[in-house]
């Protein structure tokens, strides 16, 4: 087992009544020596707010823990519940909050841990039965007298039913590192193999976690190196010689209600400690936050949230040792096809790479990570005069899509997302990380290009972006009373459209259409010119146009929280024109009151440029896709049945069938002979099979 | 028709959401990128799904260099006022002077009362609010000696020992509308904050506000220039004009200039939570505004 999270962990205790500038750099300091977390003590009179300074801390650091002791009293409890679930949220898990001695805790279920402080007997009581850490600290009495404080707080754990590994020790130090052994008593003035052997048994025996120096003049900065240098290695080889392995990292446990949502067959103490810090599994205060999707309510046995490449691969690795569960690949968690959350699976959620970077201004080469959103990559091009078509929605992941295809609404001009796909970074089923481009990894970088999901979980994509100024941007409603003469038309006039120009239409059974098309000009007049065949389709009930940067388009939709419910019903067919058979069967089941969404999204022009055998998105010859959403499976099929005989095919991002019947409708014999031939390859055991799987039993129905 | 011939200011005014819990900080980044003086933040701690103003405000201060900083405007009920001085200060310390003190005397008092906070009659409000404004500039001005004292009838301070003090003297900017706290903002205000769609007759208002403000600064031996006039907007940019502050960025320099000639406002703070509105703002209004007001100063 891989053991990485260090035993011993430092901190560091601001000085209340110091300099604010001069702590914040200390934390600074601290941070990047690799010290734990920081404690902010309660005001001093007339000093700083500690409040303010943790919080402008919080953002002046990306990892060190805050710790905010002493923050009863100061402010309103409902109040100081806001503030705290605000920093949560702004520097997730970094947070923890000090309660002194017998006070009441400040939030009951703020999902932030309380750690008590305090060396009575009423304060051990209280910090051993329900606080998630104590603080306790050395001073002159020495450190039998704290060892016999540790223990009282043992047994109070104990006498309240918890495991005692439950609460975090966290012991703030006095005393002077020198070189010279001083005969001084209690503190620990002397020179660091005095710290290390009088250190060692608080971890050993007592299972304290973290020490913790006062930072209060002006040599802090230097005794906290000195600390980090000559101290914690010595205290962690001590402490790891006396403990078995892992034992140390693994603390402190989980509380045992949490611990007691836990879902079989899921080896939670094996997480490697890389992982473990950013895990969140079903007790965990964050867990409402990542157990469902956009579209998909959801209730996995744990999620993963690796950071770094090398995250992704333990993950992967700790996946691989669980092929009895579900395994979902999440990034911007949009997915309807694929299946990014599940019923006491895993999770793995790749949403922290999200980096987006400029690598070469001249060739428009962007590097982007798969949790970035779409809305996000418009932002970032956008000083640059750049954007690439994506799809409709901003708040779409990148992962999920350029994996995927990637109907947008420049897709006309610019052809699919992956189409400007020049290389792909991914980490495949046996944990190794490979860079597929045209010439690296060829059959690889074919298959991302369309059937991604199967064969790793991408980390990077790099694309080669296009020069677009302001774009026109139209929404038109339409009264529609005879929709399969209207949606003819549409098809008509669209197809006639030059590629500038990209509608999508959405339907309701009301008998209104709206109509969203992008024209990819900045000039008013091409823009009204391309516009105005659409506008005569019908009587228009609504019309907006405007000219704007596409960024502004990609983000004109609010973020929601992704609190997906039940599962989506989602059905996919590509048609290579709006035939009046077509447009006929959509009529009905428009009609038919079984969907309540129905949408065309426009394709053609550049996307058709591409042959079929380029990229694993093979129906280039597709002139719309096609979804249609409703509540009921059964009900959506009796009408969508009747389209299916005049489909080419499908797009798997909007198909939520997990039949094996729908995969050769997405990918045709030849592309599913190669895609499965590679997956045999790369993947031979089927690890990754949420979305699309082509390693899938053979359809039950029609041979393809 | 007055011009108080301040310098301008531009900034926006942002939705503290937590849904995307950077996202407001993210658009501080960008009005800062973008070039843009002040960016402000709402205060409404009786909603769950914003952020707290001012934690919000230290940790985006933490991730900003140049650009100033406030709630609009704080919710002063719900904040005491010797650890809303204390707030203020250690940010604008940390910020290198960076932070001021929009204030409000409270609104939505359901909303306050379910937090925990005092129910005021509006008399009352405003007589907190000016007892709160001598406990922050009390607490703030380490020059004097002794502790503070101020003993008023809804907030009261014993001997209270002062500090820290603030970077720079963090402006104190009144959100107001009716006559007793406008004169009130006049006596003890350095700014008005108010929010163009609370004005019942539209910026035609603010003629007759500014004289409520000038009279009670007159009143209080103080130039009406000592207070700024700020204004919070809601427009949006499109091709064709549709209404004030709904047009193509020309319209917006016209009518903004217009205001600042007119009615003498000098802080345009525009509501936007999106980019691409901030950096047109930044880019095709607030200078061009700079300009033309300039060249009708002469
Ligand atoms: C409101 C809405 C509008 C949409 N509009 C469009 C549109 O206009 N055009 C269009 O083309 N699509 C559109 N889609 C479909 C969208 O592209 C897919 O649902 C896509 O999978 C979402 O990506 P995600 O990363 O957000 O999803 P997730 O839920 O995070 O992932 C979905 C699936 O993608 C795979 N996946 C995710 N991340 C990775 C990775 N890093 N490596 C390998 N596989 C991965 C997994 O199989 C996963 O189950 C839309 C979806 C929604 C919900």
């Amino acid at each position: 087992m891989t053991d990485q999270g260090p035993a011993v962990r430092l901190g560091i205790q601001l000085d209340p009544a110091g300099d604010p500038a001069a702590a914040v750099e200390l934390a600074v300091t601290a941070e990047r020596l690799g010290y734990d977390l920081v404690i902010v003590p309660g005001p001093a009179e007339g000093g700083w707010d500690p409040w303010t300074l943790l919080s402008w801390i919080a953002g002046r650091t990306d990892r060190i823990r805050l710790v905010a002791a002493g923050t009863d009293g100061a402010t309103a409890p409902a109040l100081l519940a806001r503030a705290a679930a605000s920093l949560d949220l702004l520097v997730p898990g970094r947070l923890v909050l000090g309660v002194a001695g017998d006070g009441p805790g400040p939030l009951p279920d703020a999902g932030v841990p309380v750690w008590r402080s305090g060396d009575e007997h009423p304060d051990l009581e209280l910090a051993g039965s329900t606080a998630d850490g104590w603080i306790g600290h050395l001073d002159g009495s020495g450190t039998h007298w704290l060892q016999k404080r540790l223990r009282l707080l043992d047994q109070a754990a104990v006498r309240a039913g918890r495991d005692p590994r439950e609460l975090q020790r966290v012991i703030t130090l006095c005393g002077v590192l020198t070189d010279s052994p001083t005969p001084a008593e209690g503190c620990l003035d002397g020179p660091a193999e005095r710290w290390i052997a009088d250190l060692a048994p608080l971890v050993v025996e007592h299972g304290v976690s973290t020490f913790v120096l006062r930072a209060d003049d002006a040599t802090a900065a230097d005794r906290l190196e000195r600390f980090a240098r000559d101290v914690a290695p010595g205290l962690h080889e001590a402490a790891a010689r006396a403990l078995a392995a892992g034992v140390l990292a693994a603390r402190p446990l989980r509380r045992a209600d949490v611990r007691a949502r836990r879902r079989p067959g899921i080896d939670y103490d094996g997480l490697p400690g890389s992982l473990a810090a950013t895990a969140v599994e079903p007790g965990d205060a964050g867990f409402g936050a990542v157990r469902s999707t956009y579209l998909r309510g959801g209730n996995p046995g744990l999620v993963l949230r690796p950071g770094t490449v090398a995250e992704v691969a333990d993950a992967v690795a700790f996946a691989r040792r669980h092929q009895h569960l579900p395994l979902g690949v999440r990034s911007g968690g949009h997915g309807i096809s694929g299946r990014s959350t599940n019923d006491g699976g895993l999770v793995i959620d790749v949403g922290a790479l999200d980096r987006i970077e400029v690598l070469d201004e001249r060739r428009r080469l962007v590097r982007i990570g798969p949790g970035a959103r779409w809305k996000e990559v418009a932002l970032a091009l956008q000083p640059h005069g750049w954007a690439l078509t994506s799809g409709d929605y901003g708040g779409v992941g990148v992962g999920g899509l350029a994996t995927a295809g990637g109907i947008g609404f420049l897709g006309r001009k610019q052809g699919l997302t992956i189409d400007h796909l020049r290389a792909v970074e991914l980490v495949l089923a046996d944990g190794s990380s490979v860079r597929a481009t045209d010439s690296e990894h060829p059959e690889l970088f074919w298959a991302v290009r369309g059937a991604g999901a199967n064969f790793g979980i991408a980390t990077a994509f790099e694309f080669a972006v296009d020069e677009v100024p302001e774009v026109g941007w139209a929404q038109l409603a339409f009264r529609v009373d005879d929709p399969a003469a209207f949606l003819v038309e549409f098809g008509r006039v669209t197809t006639a459209a030059p590629r500038e120009t990209t509608p999508n239409l959405i339907m309701g059974g009301t008998g209104v259409a709206q109509l969203m098309a992008m024209v990819a000009s900045d000039d008013p007049d091409v823009v009204l010119a391309q516009l105005e065949p659409f506008a005569r389709l019908a009587p228009l009930v609504q019309q907006q146009v405007v000219i704007a940067p596409y960024a502004a388009i990609m983000n004109m939709f609010p973020d929601a929280p992704h609190a997906g419910v039940g599962e989506p019903v989602s059905r996919s067919g590509l048609v290579r024109a709006l035939t009046p058979e077509v447009a006929t069967a959509s009529a009905t089941l428009l009609d038919s009151g079984a969907v309540h969404w129905f949408q065309l999204r426009s394709m053609g022009g550049a996307i058709a440029d591409v042959v079929p055998e380029a990229t694993a998105f093979a129906h280039r010859d597709a002139a719309f896709s096609i979804t249609a959403m409703g509540a009921n499976a059964q009900r959506v099929d009796r009408w969508w049945n009747g389209l299916r005989p005049h489909l080419s095919g499908s797009y798997l991002s909007f198909e939520s069938d997990p039949s094996p019947d729908r995969v050769p409708e997405a990918f045709p014999p030849r592309t599913l002979a190669r895609l499965r031939a590679l997956k045999a390859e790369l993947d031979p055991t089927t690890l990754f099979r949420d979305n699309f799987s082509v390693a899938a039993a053979v359809p039950t129905g029609s041979s393809a | 028709m007055t011009d108080y011939g301040h310098d301008l200011l531009f900034g926006t005014f942002v939705t503290p959401a937590s849904a995307r819990p950077q996202h407001a900080v993210e658009q501080a980044v960008v009005a800062e990128r973008a070039g843009l003086d002040l960016v402000t933040f709402q205060d409404h701690p009786y909603v769950a799904t914003f952020h707290d103003t001012w934690t919000l405000i230290a940790y985006a201060a933490a991730r900003t260099e140049r650009i100033r900083l406030t709630a609009n405007v704080t919710n002063l009920p719900l904040r005491l006022p010797a650890v809303l001085a204390r707030t203020v200060a250690t940010a604008d310390v940390l910020s290198g002077g960076r932070i001021e003190l929009g204030l409000g005397a409270g609104a939505f008092w359901d909303g306050i009362e379910a937090m925990g906070g005092r129910r005021l009659g509006p008399g009352e409000s405003i007589e907190a609010l000016e007892e709160a404004v001598t406990i922050i500039r009390g607490l703030w001005d380490v020059e004097q000696r002794g502790g503070l004292t101020v003993a008023g009838r809804h907030y009261a301070v014993h001997g209270a020992e002062r500090g820290p003090a603030p970077a720079h003297r963090p402006g104190i900017w009144i959100g107001a509308y009716k006559p007793r706290i406008l004169r009130t903002t006049g006596r003890i205000g350095d700014g008005w904050l108010p929010s163009v769609q609370y004005l019942p007759g539209g910026v035609t208002d603010l003629a007759g506000m500014n004289g409520h403000i000038d009279e009670g600064a007159a009143a209080a031996g103080r130039d009406p220039r000592d207070i700024r006039r700020f204004l919070n907007l809601a427009g949006d940019f499109g091709a064709t004009s549709r209404g004030f502050l709904q047009g193509p960025p020309d319209q917006w320099v016209e009518e903004l200039t217009d205001l600042t000639l007119t009615y003498g406002t000098s802080g345009f703070v525009l509501a936007s939570d999106d980019t691409a509105t901030t950096e047109l703002f930044a880019a095709e209004v607030a200078p061009a505004v700079r300009s033309e007001v300039a060249r009708e100063r002469g």
